[in-house]
């Protein structure tokens, strides 16, 4: 596995000299499918801006595909690294027609006309949207249909990793798995890095491969996705809960039922073996 | 208790919609008592508690059959202050309902509305301030607050108008899970102490299914289901197929129902369920 990013002893301080992160040090390799979690201000949206040069760390350093994001004039690079896409997909665009919205980010970088269309149609027929939406303007789409064209228009980038902020929020359950599927798609066959940032862990259990826990600008837990949620303890103190399933699974532990579990359906299935049916 | 939301063959539609948002709603709500209700994006949740609030029809075009009664008044004869003193509406995104540019005088607003004086208005202030635990925060600009602290404001500024019922149209979606404990528990103190109805849209089931009197469950634009949490989640399966998640510990009381390891009565409580599992196991092991 080749390396995407890596942070060392990464820390970052806001003008007003509020210390957001602590010392951080992470690795993270071509197509991983990661959850960033911990509570509101444990610095998770500050550390992913770090990912893609939008942030600047202030000690350490954060390269990704080996650039230093501290060095000047890289961005162009960089935005073909790594791409984020915001919580709130009406804050990042902005054009009144959908193609234009996806053509933005290439044309900034300087592509011929040629190659800005064909990444439009690209990133459109990856994400799902419909060529007949290209001409309209996206306001008018329902909220999952606005964060795919906000996923699109990094697509077109075509960043090897890819931040999405808040995938879920306001969504209801079967949207929230549309959009988590999709990115399991993008990971799985089309080789992107994938790193979410959420606070629903259900969502985490059922799609990410590895966890990463802040707490207070700090790393506090880095592992495979079993492994984090089976230190309920370390979770709580940075105020996050494991999965329903999980919990109940690490209390029936006595009674054999494995305390890897995800979901109810492998609760189930542990609980049957446990009492030998 | 009595009824104090009365909806009969109530069905609704939008101007330029090809079909009715709501069809045929029956629906009786008795006096403090928590509500919740669920169902996919665009099944009709956020109609049918616009018309609770007389959103709909007094500010929307369309065609309206059937009645909504509040305290056995229709509510097309209720005039706006009256349907400001019955019910209480906070949005999901209480940016949404902002209008200045301090806590306080956000609070204040509703109330200079209605033409309180100043001496009840300040007292009102300090009395929802407490409940909600903005005391420090009067002198800030709600822009500057938290999420969950935002969404404290928008609650507090409907407390203060003391209406008999607080609807919530998702007020949790854009909070974290301490935010979110927070605004479930503001709304549960409202209806244990202050005797409110409460009425909260919400998509994530956990913390309703468990704080709920009452569910309902609207699918196109129909109440599929209305009942205490324990009938409520019989058939998970068909709930599944609605769009809804269930909780976990409830979807496996469900799978043991099925299997024939319990007979006993349904739970919403993740503790009790783990005791049902844990005394099934026990029982195994006796046998052997």
């Amino acid at each position: 596995m080749t390396n995407v990013i890596e942070v060392k002893d990464m820390h970052f301080a806001y003008r007003d000299g509020t210390e957001a992160l602590k010392g951080i040090d992470l690795n993270i390799n071509s197509g991983e499918f990661i959850a960033l979690i911990g509570q509101n201000g444990a610095g998770k949206t500050t550390f992913a801006k770090t990912l893609n040069g939008l942030l600047k760390p202030s000690q350490g350093y954060v390269k990704c595909g080996g650039i230093d994001t501290n060095q000047k004039r890289v961005i162009k690079k960089l935005v073909r690294e790594v791409g984020y896409v915001f919580q709130n997909p009406d804050h990042q665009l902005f054009n009144n027609e959908v193609g234009k919205e996806i053509a933005y980010a290439p044309k900034n970088i300087g592509l011929s006309d040629e190659e800005i269309e064909e990444r439009v149609n690209e990133a459109a027929a990856v994400a799902g949207i419909k060529q007949d939406y290209l001409s309209m303007h996206p306001f008018f789409l329902p909220k999952g249909l606005r964060q795919r064209v906000s996923i699109a228009s990094i697509l077109a980038l075509r960043p090897k990793v890819i931040i999405v902020d808040e995938p879920t929020t306001g969504q209801d359950y079967r949207q929230s798995v549309e959009i988590m599927e999709f990115l399991k798609k993008l990971n799985e066959e089309r080789g992107h890095t994938i790193i979410i940032i959420t606070h629903e862990m259900d969502i985490v259990a059922q799609f990410a491969k590895r966890v990463v826990v802040l707490c207070q600008g700090k790393l506090l837990l880095d592992g495979a996705t079993k492994e984090v949620f089976a230190q309920p303890k370390i979770l709580e103190a940075a105020y996050v809960k494991v999965p329903e399933a999980t919990r109940m699974a690490q209390a029936l532990t006595a009674n054999g039922v494995s305390k890897d579990v995800l979901s109810a359906d492998e609760l189930w299935i542990q609980f049957q073996e446990a009492i030998g049916r | 208790m009595g009824k104090i939301i009365e909806i009969n063959h109530l069905t609704w539609q939008y101007t330029d919609t090809e079909k009715p948002a709501l069809v045929d709603v029956n629906l009786d709500i008795e006096d403090n008592m928590f509500i919740g209700v669920c169902g996919p994006n665009e099944s009709g949740k956020t109609t049918l508690v616009s018309c609770i609030k007389g959103l709909i029809p007094h500010n929307f075009i369309g065609s309206y059959t059937g009645e909504v009664r509040l305290f056995g008044k229709n509510i097309r004869d209720l005039r706006a202050k009256e349907l400001a003193e019955y019910v209480g509406f906070v949005f999901a995104d209480p940016e949404a309902q902002f209008t200045s540019m301090s806590v306080e005088e956000e609070l204040a607003f509703g109330m200079e509305n209605i033409g309180l004086g100043s001496d009840e208005i300040r007292e009102r202030i300090d009395w929802v301030a407490k409940i909600t635990n903005l005391e420090n925060l009067l002198d800030k600009s709600p822009y500057d607050l938290s999420g969950g602290q935002k969404q404290r404001v928008a609650i507090a500024s409907v407390l203060a108008m003391q209406p008999k019922i607080v609807i919530l149209d998702e007020p949790t979606s854009m909070l974290d899970p301490m935010g979110k404990d927070s605004v479930f528990n503001i709304c549960a103190r409202m209806k244990e102490e202050l005797n409110m109805t409460i009425i909260m849209v919400e998509h994530t089931m956990d913390r309703l299914a468990r704080l709920s009197d009452r569910l309902i469950l609207v699918h196109n634009g129909k109440i599929e289901r209305y009942a205490e949490p324990e009938h409520f989640f019989e058939n998970v399966d068909e709930l599944v197929e609605m769009g809804l998640n269930p909780p976990a510990s409830i979807v496996f009381l469900d799978q043991l129902k099925r299997a024939g390891l319990y007979e006993g009565p349904m739970t919403t409580s993740v503790e009790e369920t783990i005791e049902i599992a844990q005394s099934i196991c026990a029982r195994k092991e006796s046998v052997q």
